[in-house]
Order: C-alpha cells, then structure tokens, then sequence
C-alpha cells in the first residue's frame, strides 16, 4: 500500500474498522461542522456574543444600506433646522442647523468607519502576531533584533507621530487611514504576544513536534498561535477601538482631511454650533457619540464571547461531545488534585 | 447514605482505637447540590501518635479527605457529617461547629497541613525566616521562642537552620524546600500534621530520607500523622494503620501489616500485585483493568464492580458496608461482600522470593546477550559527552571572575545498540534527563560526540555526511513525563496523529493515514478508534493520553525513543500495562528504547523485560551499569545500594526501614561539584583517597557491566586509606 520503503512492512496497517475510509464529500461535511457549526454554536450560546453580534449586525445593515443606496444622501436645507429625533419619523434621529439629517450623516460614513476600522485592527494585530511569534519563538540573534526594532516603535510617541503623518500624507482612504493610524500600535503588542510564546515554547508539545523535525511555521500556526488565539482576538478589538477613538478624536481636531461629514466631523460640528451649551443642538452631539460607543461596545462583547471559541474544554461541552468525560465537574477535580 | 449504616461504621470505627484524636463520622463533601459525592461516608478514627496512611489513586477523593479534616474543603463544595477533635486535656470539639476564629487557630495551631509542591507553599519574595516570624505573629506566639524551636526542627530535619532561615526560597533544592515546609507546619507544635502527597516531586530517595525524618520527628515530638499518597509501599514502611481510598469511598482500613500481607478488598489487593516492586517474580505483576470512576457516573453497587473479576450480581446491586468481616480481627474493616474469595483468588505477590540470583550464570547471559547485541556498528554513540550549561550572571557577576557552570553531563561515553534498552537512573538533577535529550539531538553537547550509526548527529547535512540531518531527526523520537502538556490542547487526535505521518509518508493519501491511524490506536489498546480519534486530549483519561503519545513516537518509525520518566504520570494501577504497552511495541517496531526513572522498581521491570542495561548516574557522571538483576542483587557502587535501599519494598520482614546508607541527605551543589569521587561525601565507605582521586568507570570482576568505584580493585590504595570523618570501616577487600 505505501509508495516509499516502510520499515515496518510487517505490520498490518489496515484496520478492521469500516469507518476508516472517507468520502470527500464527508470530509467537507466534517470541514464544515468543525469550522463553522462549532465556532458558531459556541459563539452563540453566550449572552454577550449574541448582544454584541446583534450590535454589529447593526452596523453592517447601515453599511448595506448606504451601499445600496436605500436612504437619502444627506444635504443642506432637507429639513427644518435643529428638529429633535423622534419628533418626525421621516428624520428619525432630528437634523442638523443646517437642516441636514443626521441619520443620514451616520449611514453615510458607516461604510467607512468600518473600513477603517477593519484595517486598523487587522493591520497592528496582524504584524504584532507576526513580530510576537517569530521572536518569542525563534529567541536568539532574531529575537534581539526584532524586539530592538520594537523598541524603537515604542519609544516613539504615538499621537504625535500619527498626526504629523496625517498631516503629511493627507489619508483619505479609509483603509490607508487604519494603517496610518495604528502605525506603531504593534510593538507594545507583539512585545505582550512575545511573552506568552516564551512560555508556550517551553511545553512538551512544542518540543515532540521539534523532534519529529516540523518545520518552525508549521509549528507557529499549528502549535503555537492556536493557544494565544484569545489574547489575540482581546487585542484585535482594542486595536480597532483604539483606531475608531484615534480617527474621531483627530477628525475633531480638525487633523485629518475629509469631504463628506463622518461621525467625528458631525461631532465637531456639533460641539462648534453649541451642542454642549444648548439643549437644542444636543442631539447632534449625542447622535455621533452613540454611533461610536455602540460600534466599540459591540466589539468588545464580541471578543469576550469569543475566546470560548478557541477553549477546546467548552467547544466539546457545548457542542454535545463530552458525554461522560470529566467536563461538568471541572470545579470539583480542581479541587481535589 | 442511610443513617443506620453510618451508626454501624461508627461501632466498628472504634475498634482497635482506644484514644482518638480525631473521630470522623460519616463525612460527606459534595458539589453540585449535592448531587455529585467527591467523598462519600468517610468514617474512621484516629488514634493518638499513630500514623495512618491514607493510599488512593489520582481522583480518588483522598486530597478531599485531607481538606475535610481541616474544613478547608474548596468551594463550592459542601462539607456534611462530624468531625470530632480530641484535645489532650480531655475537652472535645466539633470541627464543623467552630467559629471561623476558632477555626483559624484550630488550623495550624492543633491540626496542621503539607502539601505537595513546596515551591507553591511559599511566598518567592519572602525569606524563610520571614514565613516562620509571620506565623508565629499571627497566631500570638513569641517570635523569639519560636524560631529558636524552629532551629531545632529544622537541625532533626538534617538543615542548617541559618542557611536554610536566611535563603530565599528558590536558594533551596526541592527537598530542602520540603523539609522547610514540614518545620514550618511544626513550628506551632501542633498534635496533628495532615500530609497530602508531600513527596510526590521528589525522587525516591530524598522520599525515603524525608518519612525516615518524619518516623524520628513523630516519637521526637508526639505527633499523630496522617500521610496521604498514591504510592503504596512508600507509606507501607511508615504507617502504623492504613486506608486505602477508593472512587470517594474507603475500600479498607485496618494494620498495616494486615493491609499489606493479609488484605481482604480486591481493590487492594490487585493494587498491591500491580505495584512495581524489586522483590517480586516479575511475571507475577498484574495491572488492574479499567481506571478508577469520575465523580458524576459512580457505578452502582459496589464501586469497584466494573474492574474486579470476582463481581456477581450482588456486587452489581448491592454497596458493601465497610466493615469488620472477621470477629477474630475487629480492627480491620473492609467494604467487600467477597473477602474471603478475594483473599483465595488474588494471591498476593510480595513475600515471595525471587528467583534465586546467581551471579556468575547472570553474568553468562548477560554477556551472552550483550555479545550478540554489539556486533555490528551501534545505534548511537556518546564518547566523552560533556554538557556544560552556563549561569546567567548579574551585571556586577559579569566583572569578577568565571561565570558558574553546571556540570549537566560530564564525560559520558555510552554505546546503545539496536534494539536495544537502557534505562538511566538517578536522583534529580543528576544530568540524566540533559545526557538522554543529548542522546536524541535535543540538546547539543559542548563537548565530545554524539554518532547515529557512525554519523555525528551535529554535523549531519555536512560535505562528508552519510546521513542526512532529516533522516536523524526522524528517526530519534521523545515521549515525555506529563502526557497531558506533551499533546496540544488544541488539536484533535486526528490532527495530532497525523502529524508525524507527514513527515513519514508525505505522499499518503487522506484515508492512508486514516487507516495508519486507526490501525495503531487499536494496536495500543484504544479501541474502537472511531470513538477517540476526534476527540481532545482533554477528553482522554492520563493513561490513554499516555497511550497516544507513544503512537505519535511510532509513527515517526523511529529507531530509538527516549521515554522521560514515562510512566510516573500514570496511576499505579496502570504502569504496568504503560509499560508492558512499550516493551511489546519495542520488538514489534524495532526500536530501542532510553527510558528515563528515578525509581529504581521501574527501571527493573523495563530493564529485565526488555533484556536491557541500567545506568546509575550520579552528578553527571555513570557510575555503574549493568544488568537489573546483577544490580538489585550484586550492586557494586556504594551509590547503586543507596538506590536500591530507596526503592520502596512490600516484603513485611524487611520493611521496618533501617537508617540510610549514607551520611548526607542533600546531593552537592553541581556548580561546584566535590573533588575526586564525586559520592565521597555522602559515601558511607569513603576514605581519604577518595578525595583526592578520581575512579574510572571499568568492567567489574565476575559480572556483568561497569562500576566507578576503587573497591572494585583489591590491591586498590584504597584499602589502606582512611576513612573519612563519618564514614565507617567497613569490610575488606574481596578475595
């Protein structure tokens, strides 16, 4: 049966079990319940995933909205000025003084928040895993070299660095804007990611895989990340918050350019025209900042919810495997070891 | 249960107990509300100054019992029944009753608690002298007064009370740790000293030394002792009565002698011939079938049914009561409804002699053997192998002088054949772990080398290599001590089993490695394979995950293995089949095998099965080796009779233990390793010459193998030395 010599040929490799053999189409089906049933199962047996899904659910429906085009593009003059929400339902959540609809402004830039987003936190979290892994991983002359690199990053100043760069580079793509934002956001993560390699690489596990001559990015992605996978999704959401908070915050400042209204710009406006100060405009600084929490908090449910996913002890309990193994009295075995 | 059996066991638990301590009755801990029994009607007294030992594998509920006595039990679990504690003035109090100041001064100050792991108990920022100030102030004492008790402790502990009270805790070796933490569970002088497992990380010898320590403290200072283990003979020399545990539940208790010679449960029994042990026939040694029960799915009926092959159907049904069976032996009580079969069919092991040790036929075999093995070139070949580790130094180390360098392995040369078995022994830190992980291409050698089938393995992939770097790696593969870190907790055993299959048959198709897979976990006794391969390894008992371990190692196809104290995570009553397990896969696969133990039973079992070699190591350095039977029987090292004298022993006659045969308890720091043999300080026969030189490891005279050791040579100047201070003079030179 084998191709190569076997030195073992006198062994009976067949076994009498009939199950052994595997149609494709059962090895998608397999693909499938493991990759996808699984995760979302677990996903959604937790209160504060299913909240925060439903949240960003949100989010992505304004997103298709405005892609689609199903709601009015904002405008001056639309409206009376400085109506309050709810007081029609045609500008569901009031208008500007200029007369334009918020909800309309919110839609609109929808799209790119989460773009932006998306690349900010897809950008720091991924070149700190990579940067994390290969130095903790590798140790020696790499490691010192990388986390030098990294900490040169870090000495920098953050704010500083991001608005020069702004101003400089004049970001108006939203995915560039992400990267330019959390352009040193990595080193502080990687340096944590590093850390948690250290004491992975130490385990048995890492070391069997070692001696049957795995090749070190095998052993990283298959050995390694799967087991800082909860950390890594934790950080993924902070670097997003951290990008939507760095975005609004600099789009207030006036820093960054901008042609149509987003949230941070709506949220200038807002405070300029005396949302602070009058009950009138108040709406118009609130409307952004609920947008903006909502986003956030919905992220972080999300990611709390979600380092369950990657515990194998509550994916087989959830997903009815367990069945007697010591799983429902994981309190009282800790106990008595 | 009923509250008319816990009356019964309460009658009977007061047999043979005239002055109890402490009076369990019926004691429950429970979690889940109630619905899950994780102790289960523990009733039993304790004597005063006896020393019980309590015996139950990993899971048993025998650290609960320990709790218990405390009511320390974790949450969320629930403590019901009495605890009656007997103090000396005659007064009696309700453990469970006692207000949490009450009971915060009941705890240390009456009844006090070890627990396993030192290097947990204490405080790393703290100095030892501070742990001892610290708990004399909380419980009123006078600090000064105390520690010079302390002192006292810690000198019948074999310690230098200002080193040891002036050291940080991780300035001690791991049984001086211990040792401390004994002193300070003692220094309130309590009557009570609950032991649970607390020699479970060290190796054998520094165990025997420490229940050595604790045989003399107990008459020193009045003490009763309950000792909580799962090893069986360790506790044996130890206690005055023992109980073994079994799925939350005692199975027996009763003598110590009648436990051991003349036990009347099953389980105990079967535990006792499962034991690995130097005296015994080793075709006699049985594993126990099955593992013992979860807390959630406790068979019915008697708890042991589903492992004991004497069950019936009353068995089934019925739970036995423990109690006295026997109204001529009213303090032993047993839970079993068949003791008197169990007694007639399980005959138990110890006691018999083994076969009778003739030296010079050893010796033919065993060159006999060895001769055939070494034709040809060996597997692999260590000469002069050196392993050297530097300590990492401190900026102001860095301007004075040398940096300290461990002598991990020290000019080792050690041939292994194919198919071939060696087991290395020695305590911990004696460089046996470097020296094998050397041997397999883990760890590179700073000195001398290291040649598979006559290829250095460092310099394989060279201009002149026969053998490619690939080939070597695959073909040396480790099992390791902890099977639960030794799998990633994240893969299935798919996923995990097809690893090595990658490297192997990199070509295989899906279902090929499917059918490689299924057919090896059959093959170690993971049937049926479909109901395991998806699983995680946290869904696999200890001895299963052992199991796919070593598939993983011989899927590799390898040509030796390094098993790493394999099988002293597996429960007693199943190192056996572990090891039987490997030794069939041996000559089926055709590897060789480097097995790895401190103990010195276990490496006879290997050694004698497997027809292979054993290899005392001491600081680095080989210091005998040879055949199992010629060193349990002739040893030639003075080092070998300490081990031997460690190992733990069933046999009643020779278990009253006599004092070790060494003069220090601690092995030399390996920084600054003792001049000449390196054993002479602690050598029970050392003189003056052993000092200054240093012996070769040589062929010794009739037997089979090598011993470094000067008494191995007659005309030796050795024998007209001196001792040295300590030493005794012993005997003369053989004839």
């Amino acid at each position: 049966m084998a191709t190569e010599a076997d030195s073992t040929d006198d062994i009976d490799w067949r076994s009498e079990a009939s199950a052994v053999e595997m149609s494709r189409r059962e090895r998608l089906r397999e693909f499938g319940r493991r990759w996808v049933y699984e995760p979302a199962v677990i996903a959604w047996a937790d209160m504060r995933t299913r909240i925060g899904l439903l949240i960003l659910s949100v989010y992505g429906l304004m997103a298709l909205v405005e892609v689609f085009g199903l709601w009015r593009n904002p405008g001056t003059n639309q409206a009376d000025p400085l109506l309050k929400p709810f007081e029609t339902m045609q500008f569901p959540l009031g208008t500007t003084r200029s007369g334009v609809d918020l909800l309309a402004l919110i839609i609109d830039s929808t799209p790119f928040m989460l773009l932006m987003v998306l690349a900010g936190g897809v950008w720091a979290t991924g070149i700190a895993v990579l940067v994390g892994t290969i130095s903790g991983y590798k140790g020696g002359t790499v490691d010192n070299a990388i986390t030098s690199i990294s900490d040169f990053f870090m000495a920098i100043p953050g704010l500083p660095l991001v608005i020069v760069l702004a101003v400089a580079l004049k970001p108006e793509n939203p995915i560039f804007l992400g990267v330019i934002l959390t352009i040193n956001y990595w080193a502080g993560l990687g340096r944590s990611i590093r850390s948690q390699v250290l004491s992975i690489r130490e385990s048995s596990y890492i070391e069997a895989a070692r001696t049957m001559g795995t090749s070190t990015p095998r052993i990283i992605l298959k050995d390694v990340l799967p087991n800082i996978m909860p950390y890594v999704m934790v950080n993924f959401v902070l670097a997003a918050r951290y990008t939507i908070f760095a975005a609004v915050g600099l789009y207030f400042l006036g820093v960054l350019p901008y042609t149509g209204q987003n949230w941070g710009v709506t949220l200038n406006y807002g405070y300029e025209k005396g949302g602070l100060l009058t009950m009138e405009a108040f709406h118009w600084l609130l409307v952004p900042i609920v947008a903006i929490v909502g986003l956030t908090f919905g992220l972080i449910l999300v990611s709390q919810g979600l380092d369950r996913v990657f515990n194998p002890q509550v994916r087989t309990r959830l997903t009815g495997e367990s069945e007697s193994i010591e799983e429902e009295n994981e309190t009282t075995t800790t106990g008595m070891m | 249960m009923s509250t008319d059996s816990a009356a019964g066991n309460r009658a009977a638990s007061d047999e043979g107990v005239d002055d109890p301590i402490l009076e369990i009755d019926d004691a429950n801990v429970t979690y889940n509300d109630g619905e899950t029994y994780v102790l289960n009607d523990a009733s039993v007294s304790i004597d005063r100054r006896e020393i019980l030992g309590i015996v139950g594998e990993s899971g048993s509920g025998k650290s609960m019992f320990a709790s218990a006595l405390l009511d320390a039990v974790p949450d969320p679990g629930v403590l019901s029944g009495q605890i009656r504690y007997h103090r000396n003035d005659g007064s009696t109090v309700d453990v469970l009753e006692l207000s949490d100041e009450e009971l915060r001064q009941f705890r240390w100050e009456e009844v006090s608690m070890v627990f396993q792991g030192a290097m947990s108990s204490f405080n790393p920022t703290m100095k030892i002298r501070t742990h001892f100030t610290e708990t004399l102030k909380t419980h009123d004492r006078s600090v000064s007064e105390g520690i010079d008790f302390a002192r006292g402790l810690l000198e019948n502990l074999y310690l230098e009370p200002d080193r040891v009270l002036d050291s940080y805790p991780h300035e001690l070796s791991g049984g001086m740790q211990q040792r401390a933490l004994i002193a300070l569970s003692m220094v309130l002088n309590p009557e009570v000293l609950v032991m649970d497992e607390p020699t479970a990380a060290l190796d054998l010898l520094m165990q025997r030394s420490i229940l050595q320590l604790l045989d003399d403290l107990q008459s020193m200072y009045d003490l009763t002792i309950v000792f909580i283990t799962h090893d069986l003979p360790l506790v044996a020399s130890l206690a005055d009565r023992m109980a073994i545990i079994y799925a939350f539940q005692f199975a027996e208790i009763g003598p110590r002698d009648s436990i051991i010679g003349d036990s009347a449960h099953p389980y105990t029994r079967k535990l006792l011939n499962a034991t690995p042990n130097i005296d015994a026939p080793l075709v006699e040694m049985q594993p126990i079938d099955g593992e013992g029960p979860a807390p959630v799915n406790v068979p019915s009926g008697c708890r042991f049914h589903p492992r004991c092959s004497l069950a019936t159907e009353k068995c089934r049904a019925e739970d036995p009561q423990l109690d006295v069976f026997d109204e001529f032996d009213t303090d032993h009580r047993a839970a079993c409804h068949h003791w008197q079969e169990a007694r007639e069919e399980i005959p138990l092991n110890a006691g018999k002699a083994s076969d009778w040790y003739d030296a010079s036929d050893m010796a033919d075999r065993t060159t006999n053997t060895q001769q055939s093995k070494t034709d040809g070139q060996p597997l692999l070949s260590l000469t002069n192998v050196d392993v050297h580790f530097t300590k990492e130094q401190g900026l102001l180390e860095r301007f004075s002088g040398d940096p300290d360098t461990v002598r991990a392995v020290d000019d080792v040369s050690l041939d292994i054949q194919e198919q071939d078995l060696v087991c290395l022994l020695g305590e911990s830190g004696c460089g046996k772990t470097t020296l094998g992980k050397t041997m397999i291409g883990l760890q590179r050698p700073t000195g001398g080398s290291v040649e598979y089938r006559g290829q250095d393995i460092w310099t394989a992939d060279g201009s002149d290599s026969t053998i490619s770097h690939d080939e070597i790696r695959s073909a040396l593969q480790i099992i390791h001590q902890d099977p639960g870190s030794a799998l990633n907790p994240n893969r299935r055993i798919v996923d995990i089993l097809s690893e090595p299959l990658r490297h192997t048959h990199p070509n295989a198709s899906t279902n090929e490695c499917r059918s490689r897979i299924y057919s090896l976990l059959e093959r170690v006794g993971m049937t049926p394979p479909e109901d395991f391969i998806d699983r995680y390894p946290h869904q696999l008992s200890g001895g299963e995950q052992q199991r796919v371990v070593l598939a993983r190692a011989l899927l590799m196809n390898p040509n030796a293995i390094l098993a790493d104290e394999a099988i002293s995570a597996v429960d007693v009553s199943l190192r056996i089949e572990i090891m039987d397990l490997m030794l069939e896969l041996q000559s089926e696969f055709d590897t060789s095998f480097l097995f790895i133990s401190h103990d010195l039973s276990n490496a006879r079992y290997f050694a004698e099965h497997g027809d292979g070699r054993i290899a005392v190591m001491y600081l680095g350095e080989i210091v005998e080796i040879g055949s199992a039977e010629r060193l349990i029987h002739d040893p030639r090292h003075p080092y070998t009779e300490v081990l031997r004298w460690a190992t733990p022993n069933l046999d009643l006659d020779a278990m009253e233990a006599d004092d070790p045969p060494i003069r220090e308890i601690d092995v030399p720091d390996p920084v600054d390793p003792p001049s000449g043999c390196r054993f002479h300080t602690r050598c029970p026969v050392a003189r003056e010459v052993c000092r200054k030189e240093q012996p070769e490891l040589q062929e010794i005279n009739d037997g089979d193998g090598k011993a470094a050791c000067f008494r191995e040579h007659p005309d030796h100047e050795y024998w007209d030395s001196e001792p040295v201070e300590g030493a005794q003079r012993r005997n003369e030179p053989p004839n």
